[in-house]
């Protein structure tokens, strides 16, 4: 191990699995700690779950166990997997030449594992994909079974892949794709089956140009080169515009607050997590036991969310939020009658400074970019540092397209 | 956002913020408040609400008498137990 990797390490994986050294790089993966693991601890990168240890393992992770994958460990992951990329775990940001990175990416880029199992809640492996020149696919909505994963924006959250190329990602999709009984959101097998061919080839993309404003010149420029490989193969790219899509994210804060709100309210210092040291009585061991375990973000995401859901603002905000998410639905709908993919930024910069390190609140704006995807649940491949969503199920051909166009830019 | 709204929704949500939290909340939903500005333009009155993008179906499976997990397992994760029981803080004051 590299000096410069030893100095990272112990802020990657949360837990390790010491026998998964032994085994083939092409079967070893890892797993962000918004999955469930009964044999490795599981943190949502939180105080609040520091140390527990879940009775069962996700449905996903059985089916990698069962296809002969290897889990090596748990990478660190944001509370609850809603900022930028990871800069608020209880455990420690990860950084690299002193700038902010992502656990699950920088393992990838070691070498450590050949794919990385994270949870897309508010877009970070699309942006830590993006970011460092990765591959990440966020499936359509009900693929991949939610069953055994911490739930926080349950109406978006997705079980994605990240690996250092197309065909990586491919195997994997195609193992833990497919139906499931236990999750009530799960799409029936022939259907799941659907999304992992290439049976629609993307042969036109539209490049909505007002959302790519505020992005830098890196990725002014990163957008500019995937553009010309993609025409270079053959695939049209034509700049449209749409104001709805363009307030997903807007939308999609309302929603996933109030979600993320509801979901870890169960944490409460009683039944399991983070108590506690210090209460006179019942009330004072939840008010100090949340207090002392959540992190800021997360307690802004607490308070946004249970406002939206109050009398007062739950139809100005919340019941407009899921009105506004129909006709995003539709927008992209429309889009897909003329164009067979979406290309979008997946952030605004390709690494993050401190202008928007010092904005604690700054993933709400900064997921302009990932909301259109997860509040219309609908597949983004994350390759060449950009993002490309199509229709639902066309994961395959996303993928083949992403494989296509990667092969073009390096001719 | 007043101060008095924010600490009201702090009790609910069973949370204690700091004074510097709360100037910072406050100014981050001024902030957010006119971003919704943005929303409230596109009408939709005639356009049904979308809770979930697919239809969501209730899973109902037969009922079964099967031993999950032990009395152990359960109780792995538990802050305190004593003897096989989960140790709750005193609520009678």
């Amino acid at each position: 191990m590299s000096a410069k990797k030893d100095q990272i390490y112990m802020k990657l994986y949360i837990s390790e699995n010491p026998a998964a050294k032994s085994a083939d790089i092409s079967r070893r993966i890892a797993a962000d700690d918004m999955i469930l693991t009964s044999s490795l601890p599981t943190t949502a990168g939180s105080r609040m779950l520091k140390g527990y240890m879940s009775l069962f393992g996700a449905e996903v992770l059985t089916r990698l166990d069962n296809a002969g994958f290897t889990l090596a460990g748990k990478a660190n992951v944001g509370e609850f997997a809603v900022d930028l990329l990871g800069e608020t775990s209880y455990f420690g940001a990860v950084e690299t030449d002193g700038k902010l990175s992502n656990a699950a990416a920088e393992l990838l880029k070691a070498g450590e594992v050949s794919a990385v199992i994270t949870l897309d809640v508010n877009g970070y492996p699309r942006r830590a994909a993006a970011q460092n020149g990765l591959i990440s696919l966020k499936p359509t909505y009900g693929t991949v079974s939610r069953f055994g994963v911490i739930p926080a924006a349950c109406s978006g959250d997705t079980v994605s892949i990240m690996a250092n190329d197309t065909a990586a990602v491919s195997e994997i999709f195609a193992v833990i794709a497919g139906h499931d009984d236990k999750d009530g959101t799960s799409h029936p097998e022939a259907v799941c089956e659907t999304a992992k061919t290439a049976a629609v080839p993307i042969k036109r993309i539209a490049l909505p140009v007002n959302l790519t404003e505020g992005t830098n010149e890196d990725v002014k420029g990163k957008l500019a080169a995937f553009t010309a490989s993609a025409e270079a193969a053959g695939i049209e790219v034509v700049k449209v515009e749409s104001d709805i899509i363009a307030v997903s994210n807007i939308a999609w804060n309302i929603l996933m607050s109030a979600e993320v709100c509801n979901n870890v309210s169960r944490y409460d210092g009683v039944k399991y997590g983070y108590r506690a040291e210090n209460f006179s009585g019942i009330d004072e061991l939840y008010t100090n036991s949340r207090t002392e375990a959540f992190g800021e973000l997360i307690k802004s995401v607490i308070i946004f969310g249970s406002e939206t859901l109050s009398a007062d603002k739950y139809n100005k905000q919340y019941d407009k939020a899921l009105r506004i998410r129909r006709l995003i639905v539709e927008a992209f709908a429309e889009l897909f009658s003329e164009y067979d993919a979406v290309l979008l930024p997946a952030c605004s910069a390709l690494s993050y400074g401190e202008e928007i390190r010092a904005d604690k609140y700054a993933v709400y704006t900064e997921n302009r970019f990932t909301a259109p995807a997860s509040i219309t649940g609908l597949p983004a491949v994350v390759c060449g540092s950009v993002q490309l969503i199509g229709r639902a199920f066309s994961d395959g051909s996303l993928l083949a397209a992403a494989a296509k166009i990667t092969e073009s830019e390096g001719k | 956002m007043t101060l008095g709204y924010l600490i009201s929704l702090e009790q609910i949500n069973q949370l204690s913020l700091t004074d510097r939290q709360r100037e910072e909340i406050i100014a981050f939903f001024a902030a957010r408040d006119a971003e919704l500005e943005r929303l409230y333009r596109f009408d939709t009155a005639d356009t049904e609400r979308m809770v979930h993008v697919m239809p969501i179906m209730t899973v109902v499976r037969e009922d079964k008498a099967v031993q999950l997990f032990t009395r152990e397992a359960l109780q792995a994760a538990a802050p305190e137990t004593d003897e096989g029981y989960w140790c709750v803080p005193r609520v009678l004051e």
